[in-house]
């Protein structure tokens, strides 16, 4: 991923009305490279700032002023109605796939993450890269929320171990290269294991990588 | 008590049964002593022993239904009284005794009399009774004094009497005198009362002349028949049978007509019990008027009600009372509260004075009914504003915790997470400049970090779930089913959002009932509905568990219901053992206003005052609007 870093210097702006955190969310990205062009404290402020100036992706809170509630995405969906492609990633306090199915569903380069994770560096860094080259991100606490959701006649209990630890990732926006080096294995075993999750779920094999991560979701919420 | 009934019942039979028997005694031993020539036709003798014989009669009933005892004593004391003149035939012999019998033999016609005066109460009521009673007893005791010590042998019919052992001075003229003197206030007592009763039935209104004035047409015809026997006896004619037999039909109907009387006023009791039950739910002023002029079969009722504001009585169309309202012929009854608050004036027809009961029981069953009415409202009033506290509580909590939970997102989380940060970068400064221990020793820290803001954020989630207020039901209840170990089938049909404070109560009913679902029930599956239904939220958990649960088991369930009732819904918990539990939650769409007067109690008769569109005219009072009882339409 850091390849990605060296080609060009990413340009994103940051909205989110906790100015300390906004401040904080921009060293960090700066210290993985990244160009914070403008840092505001509303959705509205924004897309003003996004009419101006071509960024690769905007990392914005979801609770906001005025109403704190979803300006967050609600700016990322009209964003997308725009057909504005960049990445978006949204930040929030809680892990709630419920939002993150929302994300998932506004398409393609959009992520989600707790805001906790700005103390992880790499994480955060890596998601803003992975939704402006147009992959998808969700919180790993998330998906672990969904997975631990409990139905009746649950497909999940279809799936071996290692294959639910692939679907996990799947979930989070990784791709097969991603999971392959995540979890130590080889890129065909990942693949094999890819394949037979998808059967044993049925879900139809995608070609679009974010198809892939929403129908996961789904799939997981819907369970 | 039945006991002491039953003995009362067997003394009274047998004083009935004696009085009986010695007047039947009297009657027929005094016939059979009379010399044949001097015997009245069979016919006359069986009349005038029958006449007691009613009177007998109407003692038992009287007993049974009077006002109180003395109308059956007065009328036992006749039959022993009723004194026939044969009977000195007897006892003229006897010298100590017949002039006593003499003294008394008219005593029965005083009693008659007094008959009259204490119908229909009982009791002497008032100067002019007690002043005519005293009139006949002292000239009673006069005659008696009069005879013992005056009469002489040819006094009595029994030809000839004994010597008068009390005899003192032989003044035929004073006797004379005494004798029909008595007589002749004895005719003038029982005219008077007679006259003065007709009088008063005359100007009595029409339907109260019925029955209840019968009693002084029969003493008015005796009065006439003894006046004209009496002017037979001074003048010493003979009156004619045709007289002597109206007097004697005239007397046995004083009694039938006293215990007529004594039903009809039942009856009229019993009506003020309908009136009662009509207007124990609380009446209007007309529907008042209306019952009362019912009740008391009289037309010419008025109700006129104090108003507190003006301090003055009005009529239902809000009117001042005028001060000649009472005017001719008619009573004002005055009704208040027992804790002295005046209510009402009943105007009403003044011959419905002599049945007191009868106006006791309209004014008891008229404060009942508006002290039953102030009770329910002030109640009524003081109930909504209980309801409507507990409302503002409810939602002075959920705002509360609205409000702590975003302090906790704006402030400790923001700041705990910017800590996060820092720490981030100090331990990636450590590490650069080789610090590794203090690197790792911050690197715990920022783990430790991580794990208290989860817990906090679980604990902010607990405290108010930021999807409910960002999402609505449709969001937070899926989410919240999630957490449940029990798989949960959710169904939330919801179109767009609800009040906020029906979203936080509905959540929280769910989390509480999965909570109990998860932690008691046993259940392998649960179910989740939330429906709206026209105005009305329904939510339903249910579970496939062991049931058996209870309202008083759990406090949990039991703080929801009553959070539920605090904003106007219900919760039903049904949960046979061995069945499952289900969990139904009612809630209004809308929760009333918990402004302080919008929903208060209309004050009693207030309202009413404004729905009697015929003003001075009870009878026809138009249809309440809206009933005093039930100001609240809940």
């Amino acid at each position: 991923m850091e390849q990605s870093g060296a080609d060009r210097t990413l340009r994103v702006a940051i909205a989110d009305d906790a100015l300390l955190l906004r401040e904080g969310i921009a060293k960090v990205l700066q210290g993985g490279g990244i160009e914070v062009v403008a840092s505001v404290g509303t959705a509205d402020e924004l897309l003003a700032v996004l009419d101006g100036d071509d960024l690769d992706a905007a990392i914005l809170d979801i609770r906001m002023p005025p109403t704190h509630r979803d300006e967050g995405i609600v700016a990322l969906e009209r964003i997308r109605e725009r057909g504005d492609d960049l990445g978006v990633l949204l930040l929030s306090m809680y892990a709630t796939p419920e939002y993150a199915l929302r994300v998932m569903g506004a398409g393609s380069g959009t992520g989600y993450l707790l805001k906790e994770r700005v103390s992880e560096p790499q994480t955060l860094v890596r998601a803003v890269e992975t939704v402006a080259s147009g992959g998808s991100v969700v919180d790993p606490e998330v998906v672990e929320q969904l997975v631990r959701r409990t139905r009746a006649d649950d497909p999940l209990a279809r799936l071996t171990e290692r294959e639910r630890s692939v679907l996990e990732l799947m979930a989070q926006g990784y791709s097969n290269g991603g999971i392959a080096q995540t979890l130590f294995l080889g890129l065909k075993t990942v693949e094999t294991h890819v394949r037979s999750i998808l059967q044993k779920l049925d879900l139809e094999e995608s070609p679009e990588h974010h198809r892939r991560v929403l129908a996961v979701l789904t799939l997981l919420g819907e369970r | 008590m039945a006991h002491g009934d039953r003995r009362r019942v067997l003394r009274r039979t047998a004083i009935i049964v004696a009085a009986v028997a010695f007047s039947l005694w009297m009657e027929v031993a005094g016939f059979l002593a009379t010399p044949e020539a001097e015997q009245r036709e069979i016919a006359y003798v069986t009349l005038h022993a029958t006449v007691p014989l009613v009177f007998a009669a109407c003692a038992a009933v009287a007993w049974a239904i009077g006002p109180n005892a003395v109308p059956a004593r007065l009328m036992v004391a006749f039959v022993v009284l009723w004194i026939p003149q044969a009977i000195f035939h007897i006892i003229g012999g006897i010298g100590w005794l017949w002039p006593i019998v003499r003294g008394i033999d008219l005593v029965w016609a005083v009693i008659s009399g007094l008959l009259v005066l204490v119908y229909p109460r009982g009791w002497l009521a008032d100067r002019f009774d007690r002043t005519i009673a005293t009139i006949a007893v002292v000239a009673s005791v006069v005659n008696l004094a009069a005879v013992l010590a005056l009469a002489g042998p040819d006094a009595a019919p029994c030809d000839p009497c004994a010597p008068n052992a009390y005899r003192i001075a032989d003044a035929p003229v004073l006797f004379a005198i005494l004798d029909y003197g008595y007589r002749v206030v004895g005719v003038g007592l029982a005219l008077v009362i007679a006259g003065r009763l007709l009088v008063r039935w005359i100007r009595g209104s029409v339907p109260a002349r019925a029955v209840a004035f019968l009693m002084p047409v029969s003493l008015l015809a005796w009065a006439l028949a003894i006046a004209v026997q009496a002017t037979g006896y001074i003048t010493s004619t003979s009156t004619g049978m045709v007289i002597d037999t109206v007097a004697l039909l005239a007397m046995a109907a004083v009694p039938v007509t006293f215990v007529a009387g004594i039903a009809h006023t039942r009856n009229m009791r019993a009506r003020v019990a309908d009136l009662m039950r009509i207007t124990r739910e609380g009446a209007d002023r007309g529907l008042w008027a209306e019952s009362l002029a019912r009740t008391l079969r009289d037309d010419s009722v008025r109700v006129y009600w104090w108003d507190e504001e003006r301090g003055r009585y009005v009529d239902a169309a809000g009117r001042l009372i005028d001060s000649q309202e009472a005017g001719r012929g008619h009573s004002i009854l005055p009704v208040a509260s027992p804790s002295g608050l005046p209510i009402a004036l009943i105007r009403h027809d003044r011959v419905l004075t002599d049945n007191m009961r009868l106006l006791d029981g309209v004014s008891s069953a008229l404060r009942l009914s508006v002290d039953n009415g102030r009770l329910r409202s002030d109640l009524e009033r003081t109930l909504e504003q209980v309801r409507q506290s507990r409302q503002r509580i409810v939602e002075a909590g959920d705002e509360a915790r609205r409000r702590i939970e975003r302090d906790l997102h704006d402030g400790a989380q923001q700041q705990l997470v910017s800590l996060g940060m820092n720490l981030r970068l100090a331990a990636n400064t450590a590490r650069s400049a080789g610090q590794h221990e203090l690197a790792s020793e911050l690197e715990d820290a920022i783990a430790t970090l991580n794990q208290g803001l989860k817990e906090l954020r679980e604990l902010a989630h607990g405290i108010h779930p930021s999807l409910l207020s960002q999402g609505g039901l449709a969001l937070a209840v899926p989410e919240l089913a999630g957490r449940c170990p029990v798989p949960v089938e959710v169904d939330v049909q919801a179109e767009g959002r609800l009040p906020e404070l029906v979203e936080s109560t509905a959540y929280f009913a769910i989390a509480e009932s999965l909570a109990n679902v998860a932690k008691h029930s046993q259940a392998t599956r649960a179910w989740v509905r939330a429906h709206v239904e026209g105005e009305t939220v329904v939510i339903e958990i249910r579970d496939n568990g062991v049931g058996g649960a209870s309202l008083d088991a759990g406090t949990g369930v039991l703080g929801i219901a009553d959070r539920i009732e605090a904003v106007g819904g219900e919760l039903e918990l049904v949960s046979p053992p061995g069945s499952g539990t289900t969990v139904t939650v009612r809630m209004p769409l809308h929760p009333p206003t918990t402004d302080a007067h919008a929903a208060s109690g209309a004050a009693l008769l207030v309202a009413a005052e404004a729905s009697d569109p015929v003003p001075g005219a009870p009878g026809a009072a138009g249809v309440p609007a809206g009933g005093v009882g039930t100001p609240l339409d809940v």
